[in-house]
């Protein structure tokens, strides 16, 4: 049963709990760093950084468990602001964003800067277009929303259906970095690995859907953060004697203008150059850090900030945890946090490619005179990068290595001669971030397959059956999804822009359309979803397959300016909509009272409690 | 689904959405016009230094960063002022 807003009080030890949480993790470290010092052996270390966190996501899980659907699906809709940023944030950035935006970073210094503005500036138009009034309406999933919106169980399905691509890749994404990560530091092969980070993912969110996500999420962000804060911090006052990297790194930049120059890296000419993003396979650096638009210039540097900024201000993942909070005010609150928390991580990230990339180009411009640095093994050992052969010189050059694009984070620690502990550190924290991503796109997807196409087939499913449904679909889905990583070929961060691409033609202009404008009709949002869509999927899926560079990125922008246009001419032209879809519109802009799909909820109880009484 | 017809207050009702419609477009056409601007004159910035780093890559790497995170809070509150503006008596919280 519904409970009105003013008695969906949160637990008030939540603070307490989750200071727990932190304290435990941060023992953790240290009482391995200890061990480390008594002569512990890097695997051992390795194994308990990595394995103990994620006991304790399932003990959360498990603590977190429910069968009732309101808490299932909307976590009672009584999540604080804050944990709910956590878990937005978490899932903004995810596993592709802490590795291999920081990898790209490393390749391309100034011109990578687009994927992190536009992460921050997607959450804004988020917060800002669509948020509050998906609060206000309250339906469980993005699908849901338009066939409410529109009073149609086609537009429902139509959108659930074009929702499972994006989302399949991103999850897919997500696991192969959490994969990655575990077959870099536990005993495991990467097949195996998949397939266990898909089964703890899928038994998180079946044991307690958006309730055991958003708790489990929050303790893995809090992982993530203190995972990254702690090396960074200890290089930060290694090279710069101050403990604020994101502020200190500009003292390091003549060191590293210096070192690449030794290096043998010579400012890029955009015209000789491909336009691309750096690819998963190892390659050398070729650009300078602080060259402005050698490699993406300056329109690919815009159109691929606008294309991640409309693609995550539709991601269903996140925009399906806008029921969570208390209230619209609460909503739009939460959504404010993760997007400081995201800018916090976009202003970190730079600082941790100029430390890594200092480092690197520093000791590679010593070799000719000094033996070739220790790092170089042991980071070929771990397979982060891959050397070439000494050149002439008996050196070596900036072209003779090959760094590995998703490895960049997890080498700084090494490089600066820290403690093993601080590496799996590292490794602990991006597994976290990429665990709680995978969890929130995992859900999206499986409770939309539930949800909205379940349930439009069995219209009378109790709640039981509909839990049941939500619980298979998880783990039909994520079981799918590692076989797809097993046998398909995938780029985590190329997976990630097409997605965002996807969200962006599909789900940008048809929101923006059903939310902004009342005369916007049934036909004038399957036309807006379906034209966005289609372009993507022709563009990416059948004639684009092969293409490279920011191909995805051009693609769902236009795809996106015709799903507007296609979206405005079918309102234009059809019918009116009709007095109720009206209504439901007006109310939907209305910042007061409770959220519309509670109200009408009850009421339905309501109806059948006095249908009953009356019979009786 | 049924919905219920509030109360007619028409045009309270237009005002908090014209409101609220100026408020978005200004927020989003501000950052975008901060996000163009810093890309524009990124390379020409970057003679120039501030805190140690290139000002052309300041703007991009944190200045409009934090300055999104300054508009978007500044969003949330104006936004939650036009809306008890228009509900003085309803729930919001």
């Amino acid at each position: 049963m519904t409970s009105p807003i003013r008695l969906r009080t949160p637990n008030p030890h939540l603070g307490a709990y989750y200071g727990i949480i932190t304290s435990a993790f941060v023992a953790l470290i240290v009482l391995l760093a200890m061990f480390e010092q008594l002569g512990w052996r890097e695997v051992i270390i390795a194994q308990f950084m990595m394995v103990t966190p994620l006991l304790l996501y399932v003990v959360i899980a498990v603590g977190a468990r429910t069968v009732d659907i309101e808490d299932y699906f909307t976590s009672g809709r009584r999540v604080p602001a804050v944990f709910n940023g956590f878990v937005l944030a978490a899932t903004s950035v995810g596993g592709v964003g802490f590795l291999a935006y920081t990898g790209v970073l490393f390749f391309l210094g100034l011109d990578g800067l687009a994927i992190g503005l536009g992460l921050t500036c997607g959450l804004l138009a988020g917060a800002v277009l669509f948020v509050p009034f998906l609060r206000k309406a309250g339906a469980y999933t993005l699908p849901a929303f338009f066939g409410q919106r529109f009073r149609s169980r086609k537009l429902r399905v139509t959108a659930s259906v074009m929702q499972l691509p994006p989302l399949v890749l991103l999850l897919a994404a997500e696991i192969q970095i959490a994969a990655l990560i575990a077959s870099l530091f536990l005993p495991l092969t990467f097949s195996l690995a998949v397939f266990l980070v898909a089964a703890l993912v899928a038994a998180i969110s079946i044991l307690g859907g958006m309730r055991s996500l958003t708790w489990v999420g929050s303790a893995q962000f809090i992982a993530g953060a203190v995972g990254l804060a702690v090396p960074l911090v200890t290089v930060s006052v290694l090279l710069t004697s101050l403990p604020a990297p994101q502020f200190t790194y500009g003292g390091v930049i003549p060191s590293l203008q210096n070192a690449e120059i030794t290096a043998g890296l010579a400012p890029v000419q955009p015209e000789g150059v491909t336009t691309d993003l750096p690819h998963m396979m190892p390659e050398p650096v070729v650009k300078p850090f602080f060259q402005s638009f050698g490699i993406l210039g300056e329109y690919d540097f815009f159109l691929l900030f606008l294309c991640l900024m409309l693609g995550v201000a539709a991601l269903p993942s996140l925009l399906v945890r806008s029921g969570v909070t208390r209230s619209i005010i609460e909503q739009r609150r939460s959504t404010a946090w993760a997007m400081l928390l995201v800018a916090v991580f976009a202003l970190t990230a730079p600082a941790l490619a100029v430390f890594t990339k200092l480092l690197v180009f520093q000791d590679i411009g010593l070799a000719p005179g000094a033996a070739l640095p220790d790092w170089l093994n042991e980071l070929s050992g771990r397979q982060l990068l891959k050397a070439g052969s000494a050149n002439g010189a008996g050196g070596m050059g900036a072209a003779e290595i090959y760094f590995t694009r998703d490895g960049i984070a997890l080498m700084l620690p090494t490089l600066a001669d820290l403690p093993f502990v601080l590496t799996s550190l590292m490794a602990a924290a991006g597994m976290a971030i990429a665990l709680a991503a995978a969890g929130s796109h995992l859900f999206t997807l499986a409770g939309s397959i539930a949800e909205d196409i379940y349930r439009v087939l069995d219209k009378g499913a109790a709640e039981l059956p509909r839990l049941a449904a939500a619980w298979g679909a998880i783990a039909a889905t994520a079981l799918g999804t590692a076989i797809f990583l097993l046998i398909a070929d995938t780029d985590p961060l190329r997976a990630a822009i097409t997605a965002l691409a996807f969200t962006a033609a599909t789900f940008f202009p048809a929101l923006l359309l059903a939310i902004w404008w009342g005369r916007c009709t049934e036909g004038g949002a399957i036309a807006a979803m379906g034209a966005g869509f289609s372009v993507v999927l022709l563009g990416c899926g059948v004639f684009g397959a092969d293409k490279a560079g920011l191909y995805p990125v051009y693609v769902g922008l236009i795809g996106a300016v015709l799903a507007l246009i296609a979206g405005i001419v079918a309102s234009l032209y059809g019918m009116k909509p009709p007095a109720a879809t009206l209504a439901y519109w007006q109310e939907l802009r209305d910042p007061d009272g409770e959220t519309i799909y509670d109200r009408a909820k009850a009421r339905a109880a309501a109806q059948a409690a006095n249908a009953s009484a009356s019979a009786q | 689904m049924a919905t219920e017809t509030p109360a007619p207050d028409h045009a309270g009702r237009i005002r908090h959405q014209l409101r609220t419609s100026i408020l978005a477009g200004a927020v989003l056409l501000i950052v975008l016009l901060a996000v163009i601007s810093a890309i524009v004159n990124a390379a020409s910035l970057n003679q120039y230094w501030f805190l140690h780093f290139p000002l052309g890559f300041y703007f991009l790497a944190q200045g409009v960063l934090i300055f999104v995170v300054v508009v978007g809070f500044w969003f949330v509150r104006t936004q939650e002022h036009i809306d008890h503006t228009r509900s003085e008596t309803r729930e919001l919280e």
